[in-house]
């Protein structure tokens, strides 16, 4: 496997990736979160068309409070992997709305640690 | 400039059993807006498969994440925790795995297209593609013991081997099928109902694909040439004749006619898989625990699913994530229904074959 993993800053993010990102070379799989105690790492993960087991994975942190930015200007398709980040770990992604995934009466941010 | 009315799409509706709602904002019943709803059935399993359960039962639990493609979820989380663990699975487990896979596609494909013939007003064609999906289900408890939602692959291996007696089982009701999926295929593909039905509605263009990140059939119906089969090396499909099988047009149509070919393929496949099956173990022992991050992609039936593990030497993992094909593709259904008119809306919801057990998981 094949696995180019970038480390980039939450400000950076969109920026690397508009600068790397061709559509036509690579597939957008997902973005995302895993809580480690009071920060959230998260991933964005890209594979490359016709090349067996090619990926491209962006890393950064976050802290619970700061603003995510949204990548739907670069990746149009981004916004469900998006609105679940802001759901399911109560982030907030630029743009994002809640409740896609839960109910009001659901508890929030299900996957944050505690 | 007409009215404009609002339509709401489920969250129950008569063309898909599970729950989706899309809310359309409709002008002249051309639709100009849609907004949607998948949450329905939100479970919770990623959060119970890091609180509740032990790496060793995980891929019992997402299993459950949907009936229909059980297989491609335990193998998603599986493969992940041997890449991660370092696990040799024995061949003959892995062909005893693809044999489990590609029966679950053929029986998943099946469903698709008829559903897809029932939402078109073809009760009729509905009823043999369901009747002759009954062969694979039974092929499938045969094999595995469940007709879904089966409990076939675990890490390091299976649990359950072919015994001679329903390998020939299987080489008798796969000859059936295969001569009946060869007789759905000359129906989906020449009835002129259904190519007047189905020819020229909900396209997506090879540059919508590109753009939204479709996956799966409808992916391939569209020209993309992606499949995961193709590109990840999780089971061994490239000794079994496999095709990756694309089409032109990107309609309702083209849709099923890759669901169509695929069928086929994979019953090649399955009678490849049975005359090279090797010999030797179905099991290896599993000892440690998951340390590190993996992350594999599957060729589930509806398209590309993707699993990602992470554990620090504890029974219970840190993180797991599931992505499902259907997720992927609900940013392009909405981008396909603007413009459409809303008695299309229906059977282009079914062409996607969406999971919505899968997507809210």
């Amino acid at each position: 496997m094949k696995v180019e993993e970038v480390k980039v800053s939450l400000r950076d993010v969109r920026r690397a990736i508009k600068d790397f990102y061709d559509p036509e070379e690579w597939h957008f799989i997902t973005v995302n979160g895993t809580d480690v105690g009071g920060r959230i790492e998260l991933k964005w993960f890209f594979t490359k068309y016709g090349e067996e087991e090619a990926f491209k994975v962006f890393t950064a942190e976050a802290n619970y409070d700061d603003e995510i930015p949204t990548l739907t200007y670069i990746i149009p398709s981004a916004w469900i992997s998006e609105w679940e980040l802001a759901d399911l770990l109560g982030l907030n992604v630029e743009g994002a709305k809640k409740g896609l995934f839960l109910d009001p009466d659901s508890p929030k941010a299900p996957l944050r640690r505690g | 400039m007409g009215n404009r009315i609002t339509i709401p799409f489920g969250s129950q509706h008569v063309a898909l059993p599970e729950p989706i709602r899309f809310v359309f904002q409709t002008e002249n019943e051309k639709i100009v807006d849609v907004e949607v709803d998948v949450g329905y059935v939100h479970r919770g399993i990623e959060k119970a498969c890091m609180t509740k359960f032990k790496y060793t039962q995980v891929g019992y639990v997402v299993a459950r994440v949907c009936g229909l493609c059980a297989i491609s979820h335990t193998l998603g989380y599986v493969t992940a925790v041997e890449r991660l663990m370092n696990i040799e699975v024995p061949k003959k487990a892995l062909y005893l795995r693809l044999l489990a896979s590609e029966l679950d596609r053929v029986h998943s494909h099946l469903l698709a297209m008829g559903h897809l013939a029932e939402v078109a007003g073809y009760e009729n064609l509905f009823m043999h593609t369901f009747r002759d999906r009954e062969l694979v289900m039974e092929l499938q408890e045969l094999v595995t013991g469940n007709r879904i939602q089966f409990d076939y692959v675990t890490v390091g291996g299976v649990n359950r081997d072919l015994t001679p007696e329903v390998e020939k089982e299987l080489r008798e009701k796969l000859k059936i099928l295969q001569e009946k999926c060869l007789w759905l295929k000359d129906v989906f593909e020449n009835d002129y109902t259904i190519k007047l039905r189905w020819k020229g509605v909900g396209v997506i263009t090879p540059e919508m694909a590109i753009e939204l990140n479709v996956v799966g059939p409808p992916a391939r119906a569209s020209e993309l040439a992606t499949d995961v089969r193709n590109e990840f090396n999780y089971l061994p499909f490239k000794e079994v004749g496999y095709k990756l099988i694309t089409m032109k047009g990107g309609d309702i149509y083209a849709r099923n006619m890759v669901r169509v070919e695929e069928t086929l393929n994979s019953l090649d496949m399955l009678f490849n898989i049975l005359d090279g099956m090797p010999e030797g173990d179905i099991k290896v022992p599993v000892k440690g625990l998951p340390e590190g991050e993996a992350f594999v992609r599957i060729e589930a039936p509806r398209g590309e699913l993707f699993y990602y593990v992470k554990g620090s030497k504890k029974m219970v993992l840190d993180r797991l994530r599931i992505r499902v094909p259907t997720f992927a593709n609900v940013p392009v259904m909405k981008e396909l229904f603007i413009g459409m008119d809303y008695a299309d809306v229906p059977a282009t919801v079914i062409s996607f074959d969406p999971c919505l057990s899968c997507t809210a998981r």
